[in-house]
């Protein structure tokens, strides 16, 4: 039976000082929006801690768009952090939501997002915590539809069993339909699987039960999805779009925390999509086409934003903020109306120019921490494979602009493992820090000298779904490993710090990417272990994937490591963010040769293919220099 | 009030319900976004990083309520208390909302350096009948001793109740309910943790000790012997005049 919708906090009350950081748990901060009176009820549950979930912009939208529809009621909900999760179980208290401190298996709906690959086992610590079955094909007519969509969607084989439905692309009116076709269909008192057939009509929602398993060669060893026997569904699901971007509230945030999180300020998306081509990102092909807001419309958002929250920070986000077209017009605006108020702005990266550093320069006000860029290789040579459209001189240019403004910190981001890298690529990430070094010290005075410093940052390259380095294995870790030594015993500068990421979670990180429905029994297994908070460096443990792996008879490093052929059908290839299978394939190619491929919002067409399947276009607000 | 066009804004508010959960910083952070909601023309500082000028009476532990928390902010333009007060109340969440503002003087003393006293009220449930005369023998055998030692981290610490208890009166509203009044003194050396107190006379009333080596409390929270829950609320917080009188931390209001 369905546990009532009513308000439990009396028991978790006991638990919260008992705990670390209780406000994780006490609601009724400023903003929030459900009603619990509603007809039909939504949970959104973010698969990590509250602080980690709360500032996401994703299920600010949602949780605003929901709220706003006639009858519908959306809350909130986190993973408890391990201390909290404990008690919980202890004191036989199931996961509530956060709004009405009601029972998450009481909703009609509840909704994961789906952040990252390392989010698998928190899905599991969640709906245990529940008391939802894991397994879909285990709920029954009382439990929620269970519901999961997000940027990791793009191969949901590992983890589709624990989902009713997967949304694949943009949310913002997929989530709605889904919502209100579960209504109408619970209304009219239909069965579970009759819900999930109508659901399934909905474009660009997934239900993996009505899809089953191929092993037709060729392809790989995790086989590819295809619709059941019978089945009227489409054999390919294609993501959803919002092709008017500009149509969209800017301002999603509505709750403004207690709790001080990482990205503690107001958020303003002012372009989505980023069509650089860089050919090992993920987010490059599933966020396009490129959409910018106007400045005007960006400017008034962020005015009525810190009106309404009372933040003292905001943040301009998209994938490449400094790529929009009016992006020095914004800032200096921005400036102007926020001087004297205390109150900054913000841009997540830099583009690697001296534009990028002009922007910088910017928001950075007096203080300048230190400025990051993002060259993820060494060589020229492996950037054109990776068709990372930066030069040397670009890059020279960035650093000594840097510099010259006054920075003295300076972090860069590389990745190891690409494909067609040698140990000459490791060398060059070395000798690129610290031709870093050498430009410092040419610019800065002989007594701040002491002060510079160049980090550099070096995470594990991970093959991902739908891009053109799909087909690609992840480096053996043992020899991950070898050309960590063999960086840091090529930086001789004692300005240089070498931090690298670790090559177990990497390993998993792979596995996870790269897998079919077949990775599923290694997920339990790992969870039943233990594994929770997969994220968390320090909760991670590698010992417990390996046990549930051998348990399951997967070889994880085999899952990882070995390349699939261009001929074999794929574990992914049933969902899509509209790129053309063809223009991966071609952009693979063009990487063997080392060539480089345009940004199509900057000259023409490149052929990916999305805006002819999608029936969307780019739409930019002025021209990109 | 002003001094080169300043004017200080003193504010009582309240930390109640749910809200006693959240921590000092985050308490800090939340009245500062309440003000910027409020429109409130808030005085920045000059320099290095900006920010709000605003100053908050001691921390109160978390799980502490209060109808009693002070904030001083400086504002750069004069705006009648009573204006600013609803501002206030409208931007912030009612278990954090403020209760009372008036103007002072620049040059008045901060509120840390003023409030030298303040009153708790403990409302405690115990978890079978208590005979008060052995709840009043605990009490009294703890103040004898005149400090509790406690764990904090790998440290061993002393509440001096010499110098920060002035007062207990227990009142009972039955066999296993009593409401505990503590008036304190809070200096630069220390303040009354009114839950360590009643940790200790929990463990002397179960008939054990809290003597030890290292000693047996921590800084909380505890798993009581005799109590089943207590709510301890901050009640007021004052300063002294020159004759040792309490004075409002409003009553300089100019």
């Amino acid at each position: 039976m369905r546990p009532t919708y009513q308000d439990r906090f009396s028991e978790l009350e006991p638990l919260l000082s008992r705990v670390e950081k209780p406000s994780r748990y006490i609601d009724h901060e400023w903003g929030t929006l459900a009603s619990p009176e509603a007809e039909h009820r939504v949970c959104l549950i973010y698969p990590d801690v509250y602080e980690v979930g709360l500032p996401n912009q994703g299920i600010a939208i949602l949780y605003n768009i929901l709220n706003q529809q006639e009858g519908e009621s959306c809350e909130r909900s986190y993973v408890p952090w391990v201390d909290m999760a404990d008690a919980m179980r202890e004191a036989g208290v199931p996961l509530l939501s956060l709004e009405g401190a009601a029972p998450v298996a009481s909703f009609d709906v509840v909704g994961f997002h789906v952040p990252h690959e390392m989010a698998a086992t928190n899905y599991l610590e969640a709906l245990d915590l529940a008391g939802i079955p894991l397994f879909a094909s285990e709920r029954g007519e009382d439990d929620p539809i269970v519901i999961a969509g997000g940027p990791s969607v793009y191969n949901p084989e590992p983890i589709c069993a624990f989902f009713d439905a997967i949304l694949i692309g943009e949310g913002e009116e997929s989530i709605v339909e889904v919502c209100l076709e579960q209504r109408r269909m619970r209304d009219a008192g239909a069965t579970r699987a009759e819900t999930l057939r109508a659901l399934a009509k909905i474009p660009g929602t997934y239900v993996p039960s009505l899809y089953e398993v191929s092993h037709a060669e060729p392809c790989t060893p995790h086989g590819y999805t295809v619709p059941r026997a019978g089945e009227d569904v489409p054999s390919v699901i294609y993501k959803r779009v919002v092709p008017d971007f500009e149509a969209t509230d800017p301002l999603s945030q509505s709750i403004v925390p207690f709790a001080q999180l990482v990205h503690d300020r107001l958020s303003i998306e002012i372009l989505r999509g980023c069509a650089r081509g860089c050919r090992f990102c993920q987010a490059g092909i599933t966020y396009r086409p490129v959409r910018e807001r106007s400045a005007d419309q960006v400017v008034s958002a962020v005015t009525r934003g810190l009106a309404r929250t009372g933040y003292d920070e905001v943040s301009l986000t998209s994938l490449s903020t400094t790529d929009h077209s009016c992006c020095s017009q914004i800032l200096s605006r921005l400036n102007r109306r926020l001087d004297d108020t205390g109150i900054s702005v913000s841009i997540p990266s830099q583009r690697l120019d001296s534009f990028g550093v002009d922007m910088a320069l910017e928001v950075a006000g007096e203080k300048k921490g230190g400025l990051t860029f993002a060259p993820e290789a060494g060589s020229q040579r492996l950037r054109d494979i990776i068709n990372k459209n930066v030069t040397e001189d670009d890059l020279e240019r960035a650093a000594r602009a840097a510099f010259e403004a006054g920075w003295r910190r300076m972090k860069l981001y590389f990745m190891m493992g690409l494909p067609g890298e040698t140990d000459e690529d490791i060398v060059a990430i070395a000798e690129l820090a610290e031709r870093v070094v050498e430009i410092a010290h040419e610019i800065v005075p002989k007594g701040q000298r002491g002060g510079i410093s160049v980090s550099v940052s070096v995470s594990v390259f991970i093959p991902k779904a739908q891009t053109p380095f799909q087909w690609c294995g992840q480096l053996d870790d043992d020899e991950v490993k070898r050309r960590q030594k063999l960086l840091v015993s090529s930086v001789k500068s004692r300005q240089v710090r070498v931090h690298y990421h670790d090559a177990d979670t990497s390993l998993i990180e792979a596995v996870l990417s790269r897998g079919g429905r077949d990775l599923t029994p290694v997920i339990v297994g790992a969870w039943k272990r233990g594994a929770r908070f997969d994220a968390w460096t320090e909760q991670f443990d590698l010992a417990r994937w390996e046990d549930a792996a051998c348990e399951a008879g997967i070889d994880l490093r085999a899952v990882a490591q070995e390349p699939f052929e261009l001929d074999q059908h794929l574990p992914w290839e049933h969902v899509s963010p509209g790129v053309t299978p063809g223009f991966l394939k071609r952009e693979w190619r063009r990487a063997l040769m080392g060539k480089t491929t345009d940004d199509c919002t900057r000259t023409s067409c490149t052929g990916c293919g999305i805006c002819p399947t999608l029936g969307v276009e780019n739409v930019l607000a002025g021209e990109r220099a | 009030m002003s001094e080169t066009g300043l004017f200080r804004l003193r504010v009582s508010y309240g930390k109640r319900g749910r809200l006693r959960y959240l921590g000092h910083l985050e308490v800090l952070h939340t009245i500062e976004r309440v003000v910027r909601r409020a429109r409130l023309p808030y005085a920045v500082t000059q320099g290095f990083s900006p920010h709000m000028r605003v100053a908050f009476s001691s921390a109160l532990p978390v799980g502490t309520a209060s109808g009693c928390e002070w904030f001083d902010l400086i504002l750069t333009e004069y705006v009648p208390a009573q204006d600013a007060l609803q501002a206030l109340q409208a931007a912030a969440p009612s278990d954090l909302a403020a209760i009372d503002a008036g103007y002072i003087d620049m040059r008045a003393p901060s509120l840390t350096a003023f409030i030298v006293r303040a009153t708790y009220e403990a409302r405690v449930q115990f978890v079978h009948d208590i005979d008060p005369d052995a709840f009043d023998r605990a009490i009294a055998t703890v103040r004898e001793r005149n400090g509790i030692d406690y764990r904090r981290g790998r440290k061993t610490k002393r509440l001096d109740l010499d110098r920060t208890l002035c007062a207990v009166k227990t009142s009972w509203d039955g066999p296993r309910s009593a409401k505990i009044v503590l008036e304190t003194r809070l200096d630069n050396d220390g303040a009354m943790r009114p839950e360590l107190f009643l940790a200790a006379c929990d463990l002397l009333l179960a008939g054990e000790d809290y003597l030890g080596d290292p000693p047996r409390l921590d800084i909380g929270p505890y798993d009581f012997a005799c109590i089943d829950r207590v709510v301890v609320e901050r009640v007021s917080q004052e300063g002294e005049d020159a004759d040792g009188h309490p004075i409002a931390p409003l009553a300089v209001r100019c």
